[in-house]
C-alpha cells in the first residue's frame, strides 16, 4: 500500500452540527444542512467568502432524490464555488472529510467545506440499502443494514452468556454516554438492572440482534470546514490537526454471509497499516478517546478488537472493566456514538467532528476529563469499508 | 417589480406554532434492465438445467457462486467453471423477524424469512452459497460453525427447483432440509 | 468446461420499488396550504439582493441570508419566459404527450417557476406570453394544486 506524505498540514477550523432528530418535519433537505452550514461557519468565525470549495454528499437511495448537490446549494452555499458530491455508503461523512483533507493537503483550496447529511424518516433506510445490493441475486436476500453475523461469530467464540451480557452491557454505556449529550437522538436512561429485561425481550429484529442493539434512524446534518496550515492558523486559534487518514474498501458482498472472515478485516488492516505509517506501536495508550461508527452495539463491542490491534478477549475485558467510559483505559465513543443518532450521511463525520472537539475540550457536557492530545475516528460502510482519522491536538508529530 | 402594489411583507406566517406541515407520501417504482453479462449469465442459465455451476480463481484456487469475472483478492480473472452441490451443508442463517420492502414492489416482505449460507457439496471454508430456508424449516435447522479448527456440521440442505425455471435466482424456491440425509 | 461466451450474456427484467416521504419543511408548507386554501401564490423576498424568490425558500442563495420571515404575494399571472414540448410518454409525466412545460415568471417575483401550460397548440408557445394560474378542484399539497397555466387571451 502506497503513501504519500501531505504537502501541507490540514488543520480543522469549524465544526457545525445539527439536532439530532426521529422528525425534522419542520424542514426541507437544504433548510436542515444550512443549520449545520451555519453552525459551522459561526464556529470557525468565517463566511461563505472564505470557503474555496464545497464536498456534499449523502447516501444514494435513502431519500429518493437524485443529484441533490444541485438543489441543496440553497443550504449548502455552493453557488457559485467548486463543488464535488461524493457517496460511498455509510462511510460517506469519513469520505467527505478525507476528501476535504486531501483538497486541502494537495495545494488545490485553503479552505474546503465538508457537508453531510441524511433525512432517513424520508426514505426508506432498509429498503434503500436492500436495492444497493446486485440486483441478479443478492437484492433478494439481503436483509438491509440488518445482520446477526457478528453475534453469531461473538456467541460461537466467547459464549453466549458472555456475548450476549458484554453486547448489552457496551449498549447500556453508549446509551449513558448519549444521555450527557444533548445532541443525541435517543437517550434512554439506561441502566445497569435493566441488563436481563433487554436481552429477554427487547423486540428481536435478526437472530440475536434485537432493536436495542441497533443503530437508530436519524435525521441530521454536520459541517465541517478544514484549512491549509497558513489560513489555520489566521482563522482560529487552536485548530485540531489531521495527522493522516486511511481508507479500505472491500468489496466483495458474500463474505459478510459466513461467520469467520476468510482474511484480516478491513478494520484491523486499516488500523494496522495507519499505526505502522505513524511509528504507534501501542494505539491503546497513545490515544486518549475514540469516535467508532458502531452500527449495533454486536458490531461495537466485536469492532474495538480490530481497531486497537487486540488479541483474545482483551476488548471484552476493557467493556466488562467499564475502561470505555469516560476517565477509563480508552473512552469510546463520549457522543453515544451511532447508537445514540444516525443521520447516515452525516454519522462517519459527526465521529470526527465529536473528536475533535474533543481535542479542542469543548464537547460540552459529554466532554471526557483529562486533555485530549490524540483521537482516533472511524466510519464504516457498504459490505467491509473502513475509514481511520487520526486527530492531534500539536502539530509535533 | 412590475406590479409593487401586489407585494407585501408578512412575518406572522412563518411563526405559526401549530402550522399544518405538509409531508408528501408516496412509492417511487421504475422499472429496470440488468443485462447478466457472460458470466453470470452463464451461472443463471445452468439453473434452468438444475445445476449449480461456481468459477474457480486459476491462483489460490477458490470457488465463487455466484460467480465473479474475478477473483478480488488475487486480482486474476476467473477461468475454469465448475459444478458445485446441489446439496450441503446450513452454515449461517439471517433469521429476520423485520420485514424489509420487496425490491420488486415496494411492499413488506413476509416475516420470519431466512437468508442462509449454505456449504454446497464440492466447496469448502468460506464458499459459501446464499439463498433463501424454507419457512416451514425455520424452527427446525442446525446452524454449522467454524471457529479456527473448530467446525460443528449443520443441517444437510438441498434444493427445492421451480417448475418453470427462467435463468434466474428464482429458479431455486428455496433449500430444505435434507430428509435423505438423516 | 471453459470460459464463457458472450452468447451467455441476457437481458432480465427488474424493477426498484421504494416508499419514500418528503418533508416540505415551514416555509414549504405555508406556500402549499396557502395556494391549497387561498388560491395565493407566495415568495420570500431578499431585501438584501431586492430578489422575490417563488417558490419560497429559507436562504437567499446569493447572499446566504435567512429570509424565511419575508413572505409576498405575488400575482397568478405571469408571462412564458421559456418552454419545451415534451413529446414521450412515461408513467412520472403529469400528462400524456404533446404537453408544453413552460417556465412562468409570475407578475411580483424575479425567479421564473416551472409550470404545465395548456389551452394553446405546443407549437404556438411564445416567450412573452400572458398566462394566468388555474387552480386544481381537489388539492394533492403539491405544486398542482395549480393544475396548470392557460393564456389569458386567446393565443395568436
Ligand atoms: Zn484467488
Ligand atoms: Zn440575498
Amino acid at each position: 500500500m502506497s503513501f504519500r506524505e501531505k504537502n501541507r498540514h490540514v488543520g480543522i477550523v469549524g465544526i457545525g452540527e445539527t439536532r439530532f432528530s426521529s422528525h425534522r418535519e419542520d424542514v426541507n433537505q437544504p433548510e436542515m444542512i444550512r443549520e449545520a452550514v451555519k453552525d459551522a461557519l459561526d464556529d470557525a468565525g468565517l463566511t461563505m467568502d472564505d470557503i474555496d470549495c464545497v464536498v456534499h454528499g449523502n447516501m444514494e437511495l435513502f431519500e429518493m432524490v437524485h443529484q441533490p448537490d444541485l438543489w441543496h446549494t440553497l443550504g449548502t452555499g455552493a453557488r457559485g464555488k467548486d463543488a464535488f458530491r461524493l457517496t460511498t455508503g455509510g462511510t460517506t461523512g469519513g469520505t467527505l472529510v478525507g476528501a476535504a483533507d486531501n483538497l486541502v493537503a494537495s495545494g488545490m483550496y485553503d479552505t474546503v467545506l465538508a457537508i453531510g447529511f441524511e433525512k432517513l424518516q424520508e426514505g426508506h433506510t432498509t429498503g434503500g440499502i436492500t436495492n444497493m445490493a446486485d440486483p441478479l441475486w443478492a437484492r433478494k436476500l439481503q436483509s438491509g443494514a440488518l445482520t446477526d453475523s457478528a453475534a453469531v461469530k461473538a456467541i460461537a467464540e466467547f459464549g453466549a452468556d458472555r456475548a450476549k451480557r458484554v453486547a448489552m452491557l457496551y449498549r447500556i454505556i453508549m446509551d449513558k454516554h448519549a444521555c450527557l449529550n444533548p445532541n443525541s437522538h435517543r437517550a434512554f436512561g439506561l441502566d445497569w438492572d435493566q441488563m436481563e429485561d433487554l436481552m429477554e425481550n427487547s423486540p428481536p429484529l435478526i437472530g440475536d440482534l434485537r432493536l436495542i442493539h441497533m443503530c437508530s434512524q436519524s435525521d441530521g446534518a454536520c459541517a465541517m470546514i478544514l484549512s491549509c496550515e497558513k489560513k489555520a492558523k489566521q482563522q482560529c486559534d487552536h485548530p485540531v490537526w489531521i495527522r493522516d487518514h486511511i481508507t479500505v474498501h472491500r468489496e466483495e458482498t458474500l463474505n459478510l454471509c459466513v461467520n469467520h472472515y476468510p482474511n484480516e478485516t478491513t478494520h484491523r488492516f486499516a488500523a494496522r497499516h495507519l499505526y505502522e505509517r505513524n511509528g504507534i506501536t501501542a494505539p491503546l495508550d497513545y490515544f486518549d478517546v475514540f469516535e467508532m461508527y458502531d452500527p449495533s452495539a454486536w458490531w461495537g463491542a466485536d469492532w474495538i478488537r480490530d481497531f486497537f490491534l487486540l488479541e483474545g478477549d482483551e476488548h471484552y475485558r476493557l467493556i466488562e472493566e467499564k475502561e470505555i467510559m469516560g476517565g477509563g483505559k480508552m473512552p469510546i465513543n463520549p457522543s453515544g456514538g451511532v447508537l445514540a443518532a444516525n443521520p447516515i450521511g452525516a454519522t462517519a463525520m459527526v465521529r470526527v467532528a465529536e473528536a475533535a472537539k474533543q481535542v479542542r475540550g469543548n464537547a460540552g457536557p459529554h466532554q471526557i476529563p483529562g486533555t485530549v492530545n490524540h483521537a482516533i475516528a472511524s466510519s464504516f460502510g457498504g459490505t467491509m469499508w473502513t475509514i481511520l482519522m487520526m486527530l492531534e491536538k500539536e502539530l509535533n508529530w | 417589480m412590475e406590479e409593487e402594489m401586489n407585494v407585501k411583507v408578512s412575518d406572522s406566517l412563518d411563526t405559526m406554532a401549530d402550522q399544518e406541515l405538509i409531508v408528501l407520501r408516496k412509492t417511487i417504482s421504475v422499472d429496470q434492465k440488468f443485462a447478466t453479462g457472460p458470466v453470470m449469465g452463464k451461472f443463471l442459465t445452468a439453473l434452468k438445467d438444475k445445476r449449480i455451476l461456481a468459477i474457480q480463481c486459476p491462483e489460490c484456487g477458490r470457488l465463487q457462486s455466484p460467480p465473479r469475472e474475478m477473483c478480488a483478492i488475487c486480482r486474476v480473472r476467473n477461468r475454469e467453471w465448475v459444478e458445485i452441490g446441489p446439496r450441503g451443508e446450513m452454515r449461517m442463517m439471517e433469521y429476520c423477524y423485520y420485514s424489509s420492502p420487496d425490491p420488486l414492489t415496494g411492499e413488506s416482505r413476509e416475516t420470519p424469512y431466512g437468508a442462509i449460507g449454505i456449504l454446497l457439496d464440492g466447496c469448502q471454508k468460506e464458499e459459501v452459497f446464499w439463498h433463501l430456508l424454507r419457512p416451514e424449516h425455520l424452527e427446525m435447522v442446525e446452524m454449522g460453525i467454524v471457529m479456527g479448527d473448530r467446525i460443528t456440521r449443520g443441517s444437510r440442505l438441498r434444493p427445492v427447483w421451480a417448475e418453470e425455471r427462467s435463468g434466474s435466482i428464482d429458479d431455486i424456491k428455496y433449500f430444505e432440509i435434507d430428509e435423505q440425509a438423516r | 468446461m471453459k470460459n464463457s461466451e458472450e452468447s451467455d450474456s441476457y437481458i432480465i427484467h427488474g424493477k426498484l420499488a421504494l416508499p419514500y416521504t418528503y418533508f416540505a419543511g415551514r416555509t414549504g408548507s405555508t406556500f402549499l396550504t396557502t395556494l391549497r386554501d387561498h388560491r395565493t401564490i407566495m415568495g420570500v423576498k431578499c431585501t438584501t439582493c431586492n430578489r422575490v424568490f417563488v417558490p419560497p425558500r429559507q436562504t437567499c442563495e446569493r447572499c446566504m441570508a435567512d429570509i424565511r420571515s419575508q413572505w409576498v404575494t405575488v400575482s397568478n399571472r405571469g408571462t412564458v419566459v421559456n418552454h419545451t414540448v415534451i413529446r414521450y410518454q412515461d408513467k412520472h409525466l403529469p400528462r400524456k404527450p404533446p404537453f408544453v412545460l413552460a417556465m412562468i415568471l409570475l407578475k411580483g417575483a424575479d425567479t421564473p417557476m416551472a409550470h404545465i401550460l395548456e389551452g394553446v397548440n405546443p407549437d404556438r408557445v411564445e416567450k412573452g406570453m400572458e398566462v394566468t394560474a388555474v387552480f386544481s378542484p381537489a388539492t394533492t399539497n403539491t405544486l398542482l394544486d395549480i393544475d396548470h397555466f392557460e393564456p389569458v387571451a386567446e393565443a395568436p
